[in-house]
């Protein structure tokens, strides 16, 4: 609890990122989300909760341009970011991890992430088919940076094998370095703890505040589970059928009624 | 260390430019050796096969950009080859016409007429990259089996349009008298096809252009483009969401996959014995080439090479049974598919079957050392 | 306008055809999410057994087998039909069973470049001498050459006549038939909800109890009879028969699958809206416009109708779950 407000005085100087105000999008008659706010600091590190089916990773489609939002604005650094292509979000600064792991199973582990990495670069197929030494000097530095990025998750001996014989913890890491590669300033986690056992959770809980600190990238963060969420998140958002609920510190929401009605859905119906 | 830090020393930008250039020169000394030593060593006949073989590897390494490198499914590669074949065929007959008052072969090795023909199937390879830039416009929008169907439909309405064209003008006093009229009717043939293009077709075009395509190839699999590339195949949706435009990825492997495959159409045009015609453009053509990269394995360019090989043999081997010559060739297809569904290296290139002691070459490096 | 009503007229029948083979294309793709190229094949199939049927049976009542002076008894052509249909569907059930259900959760690539090899099999089996041989035949006629309209249009020397021949009656009859049988089939019976079902979602529909491997079955069988039965009245429109791996028949169930994606293809219902559509342009464009250029019109339409709805005029989007 002490860290929680720690974080929390910490993140009263820091300025606005990622400013999301009144996003909504619905498919056919379903209102999949709507007035969707969020003013995320940089370095802050938030959660995204609600029940299954709240819209939260449809929340992050939304700001990763992969579905195109009907309603309400989106910028990072005041830089509008509505209307771009995923592509686009991505070169601005927004990277994300997938709820069902997309890794590209049939690269290597270091091709993954050099892949990731080479965003910032503009290579030349004439000079690629030559193998200029500008050619080598990029390739060279990209693979590098992949390695040192591996060394601090500890793959790097695994670099050449394939991302589809990683156990299901390391892909689920993988992801997450994969996006770190794209050098974001806001890092997007879809349920990083889903199918970890509670020791690797132990674990990621620590790595998601080293890498903020690290990497100083601001974290938005899905997650069912409530322990690690209200453990390392500063503020809170509550999803349910798309609508903001409850919206706080970790304390605020798990005292909040609406909150508790939605997850045990009953209570809110006899009241 | 970090990655700022990465930077060549200049000694080694001699070295680097040596190991760099050394594959082309080595592919291009090796063509030289084909033309020379096998045509006198195994007779006509079989140099005639090689020669087809390398062609029909041209267009399997470069179709693998499309279908195997980047997941696209493309069955309209034969059209792109039929656009250079009749780009490249007309540069050549219709200059030769003009400038030598004949369509016949001119100069020898290395001779005029043998650079008119290399630039003619550069001038091919270009045209047919424009069309494969058109035709991979709907890739933006389509996915798998819709995109194979729309250029499916490409080949067979460029095989209907090659259809309608006007007859071969061949007489060079004609078009110098009135050019304009002569090449309205697009005189390339009709029906009946392109006769008549001077057969400028020898080993060692084929095989330098083989080496040139097949470097190109393995280079850009191995570089940003070629992960690029890969990471469209693998998955489409983490492929943007770290950052790369798939669309310009999948136009680039159109635009480049297009390019060699028309330049491969103009050494066919100009192979002896062979008579470029509109069904050349058809699916049936494009499809031995789909299959060439199925049985090789997705994007394993040795592999593709391979089957290319095996499967511009095996109607020669099979000469003998003409009549169950292509039922013997169709169920060995099914029996492939059935028992190795990976094709013959899968996604691995022929390398990687190699012992293990012969990779760990006391001057190769891991990884990390690389990296460093 | 004679000339309008008659283009009308051919481009129906011909339109019938072209559904008829499209609804096999769509089935197999709603189910098994892939272009079964050999589909065109059991159409030559169909056609080539009627031809093997007719001259063998011809000759049982007394009748010339290969220019009879009348038409055979009505049975004869019900009968001859009926086998075909078993026949062709018996074929379908084998391709299945023997190449494409090994394969059920191969990539689809080569599950379309198994059905390209089934294909090439099927023809060139066909031209062997002991099967169907390798040269073009005549197939004799096996209904009355009766006109059941002759309109006049004009008069005098300028008069000309729309003729509506019972073939082309019987094609848009019978076909309309079967597709009524079909779509009674897929949205009426139980079969049909198991098919869609397996259409919707193999395997939720494995964990539900529905035999998938059957309903694929069947749904191959059932393509392949409307399959037959398209080649079958195929060849009494066009008695003359080219070889069985002649380009002709290849372009015919190209076409046919042009017709089923420009429809939605996996949509019953866009099979035969597509197949009508593809007629029209082709036999309308061959006519108004030039008759060398009817399969551009047919593969041009196709692209724009991609283009526009990438899945088809019926076809409903998907939306890949992320």
């Amino acid at each position: 609890m002490n860290q929680v407000l720690e974080h929390r005085s910490a993140g009263a100087a820091q300025q606005t990122l990622l400013e999301v105000k009144d996003l909504g999008i619905s498919f056919g008659g379903l209102k999949a989300v709507q007035n969707f706010n969020l003013t995320l600091p940089s370095a802050g590190l938030y959660g995204l909760i609600g029940p299954n089916g709240a819209g939260k990773t449809t929340v992050f489609n939304l700001l990763t341009g992969i579905y195109q939002p009907q309603t309400g604005s989106l910028s990072l650094s005041g830089k509008n970011l509505l209307g771009c292509k995923p592509h686009e979000v991505t070169a601005a600064g927004i990277a994300r991890t997938f709820q069902n792991i997309r890794l590209f199973p049939n690269l290597s582990i270091l091709d993954n992430v050099r892949l990731a990495g080479q965003i910032r670069i503009r290579p030349k197929l004439l000079s690629t088919f030559l193998r200029t030494n500008g050619y080598r000097e990029q390739e060279a530095a990209l693979k590098a940076q992949a390695m040192d990025l591996l060394e601090i998750f500890d793959l790097q001996d695994r670099a050449e094998d394939l991302a589809q014989n990683l156990s299901y913890g390391h892909q689920r890491r993988l992801e997450i370095i994969r996006a770190l590669a794209t050098k974001p300033s806001v890092l997007l986690l879809d349920e990083p703890a889903a199918g970890l056992n509670p020791q690797e959770k132990l674990a990621l809980a620590q790595s998601i505040r080293q890498i903020r600190d690290r990497f100083e990238v601001a974290i938005l963060l899905i997650e069912h589970d409530m322990q690690l969420v209200m453990d390392i998140c500063e503020r809170i958002v509550v999803l349910d059928h798309g609508v903001t609920i409850c919206e706080g510190t970790p304390q605020t929401v798990q005292n909040d009624e609406k909150v508790i009605a939605a997850y045990l859905g009953a209570i809110a119906d006899d009241a | 260390m970090s990655a700022s830090d990465v930077f060549i020393e200049p000694t080694s930008r001699g070295v680097n430019i040596l190991k760099s250039a050394t594959p082309i020169l080595v592919g291009i000394a090796l063509a030289v050796a084909i033309q020379f030593l096998l045509p006198s060593t195994v007779g006509p006949y079989y140099s005639r096969l090689v020669i087809d073989a390398g062609i029909a590897m041209i267009l399997a390494v470069s179709l693998n950009i499309v279908n195997g490198m980047t997941g696209q499914f493309s069955i309209g590669h034969a059209g792109f080859m039929t656009i250079g074949a009749y780009t490249a065929g007309s540069i050549t007959f219709y200059s030769s016409l003009l400038i030598w008052g004949t369509a016949a072969k001119h100069g020898s090795f290395l001779g005029s007429g043998e650079w008119m023909f290399v630039i003619a199937c550069l001038c091919g390879g270009i045209t047919a990259s424009i069309a494969g830039f058109v035709v991979g416009l709907p890739s933006l929008r389509l996915r798998g089996d819709y995109l194979a169907i729309v250029t499916l439909g490409f080949g067979e309405i460029l095989r209907v349009v090659l259809q309608q064209t006007g007859k071969v003008v061949d007489n060079a006093e004609t078009i110098r008298n009135a050019p304009l009229t002569t090449f309205a009717t697009v005189p390339v043939g009709g029906a009946i096809g392109f006769d008549g293009i001077p057969k400028y077709t020898t080993l060692f075009w084929v095989y330098a252009f083989l080496a040139i395509t097949v470097i190109f190839a393995y280079r850009l699999k191995r570089s940003s483009f070629g992960r690029a590339m890969l990471s469209v195949r693998e998955d489409e949706i983490a492929a943007q969401a770290m950052g790369i435009n798939t669309s310009r990825q999948k136009l680039l492997a159109f635009i480049t996959a297009a390019f060699f495959a028309g330049v491969g159409g103009g050494l066919l045009a100009h192979e002896s014995g062979v008579i470029i015609s509109p069904k050349d453009a058809g699916f049936q053509r494009s499809f031995d080439y789909v299959i060439m990269t199925v049985l090789g394995g997705r994007g394993s360019i040795t592999g593709v090479m391979l089957a290319a090989i095996l499967l511009s043999a095996l109607p020669e081997v099979l000469r003998d049974f003409e009549r169950y010559r292509i039922i013997i060739y169709a169920a060995l297809l099914i029996f492939m598919m059935l028992s190795r569904p990976q094709g013959l290296f899968g996604i691995h290139e022929i390398w990687d079957f190699f012992p293990k002691s012969w990779k760990t070459l006391p001057w190769k490096k891991s990884p990390r050392e690389e990296a460093q | 306008m004679a000339d309008f009503l008659q283009t009308l007229m051919t481009a129906l029948a011909i339109g019938s055809l072209y559904a008829l083979i499209a609804l096999g294309y769509t089935m197999v793709y709603g189910v098994l999410k892939f272009i079964n190229f050999a589909h065109s094949d059991i159409v030559v199939l169909g056609a080539w057994l009627s031809y093997s049927f007719a001259i063998r049976a011809l000759p049982l009542v007394g009748l010339d087998a290969h220019n009879p002076t009348t038409p055979p008894p009505i049975w004869m052509t019900a009968g001859i039909f009926v086998a075909v249909l078993a026949l062709c569907s018996l074929a379908g059930f084998l391709i299945e069973r023997l190449a494409y259900r090994p394969l059920r959760r191969a990539p689809r690539l080569n599950v379309l470049i198994t059905a390209i090899g089934v294909s090439l099999l099927l023809q060139n089996v066909g031209q062997l001498d002991f099967v169907f041989g390798a040269s073009p035949q005549k197939m004799p006629a096996l209904l009355p050459n009766w006109e059941l309209l002759r309109i006049p249009f004009g008069q005098g020397e300028s008069i000309r006549y729309v003729v509506l021949p019972l073939i082309d009656c019987i094609i848009f009859a019978v076909s309309g038939l079967l597709m009524l049988a079909l779509e009674l089939l897929i949205f009426r019976t139980k079969f049909g909800t198991a098919l869609r079902a397996v259409s919707f979602n193999t395997d939720f529909a494995a964990l539900m109890g529905i035999p998938v491997d059957r309903a694929i079955s069947l749904t191959f069988m059932l393509g392949s009879a409307l399959a037959g039965a398209a080649g079958f009245l195929y060849v009494l429109k066009f008695p003359s028969m080219n070889q069985p791996a002649h380009s002709v028949w290849v372009l015919l169930g190209l076409k046919a699958f042009v017709a089923a994606v420009v429809g939605g293809i996996g949509n019953v219902r866009g099979a035969v809206l597509g197949g009508f559509i593809i007629a029209f342009v082709e036999q309308f464009g061959a006519y108004y416009i030039s008759s060398n250029y009817r399969d551009v019109y047919v593969f041009s339409l196709l692209i724009l109708i991609l283009l526009i709805k990438p899945t088809g005029l019926l076809g409903s989007p998907v939306r890949e779950k992320v």
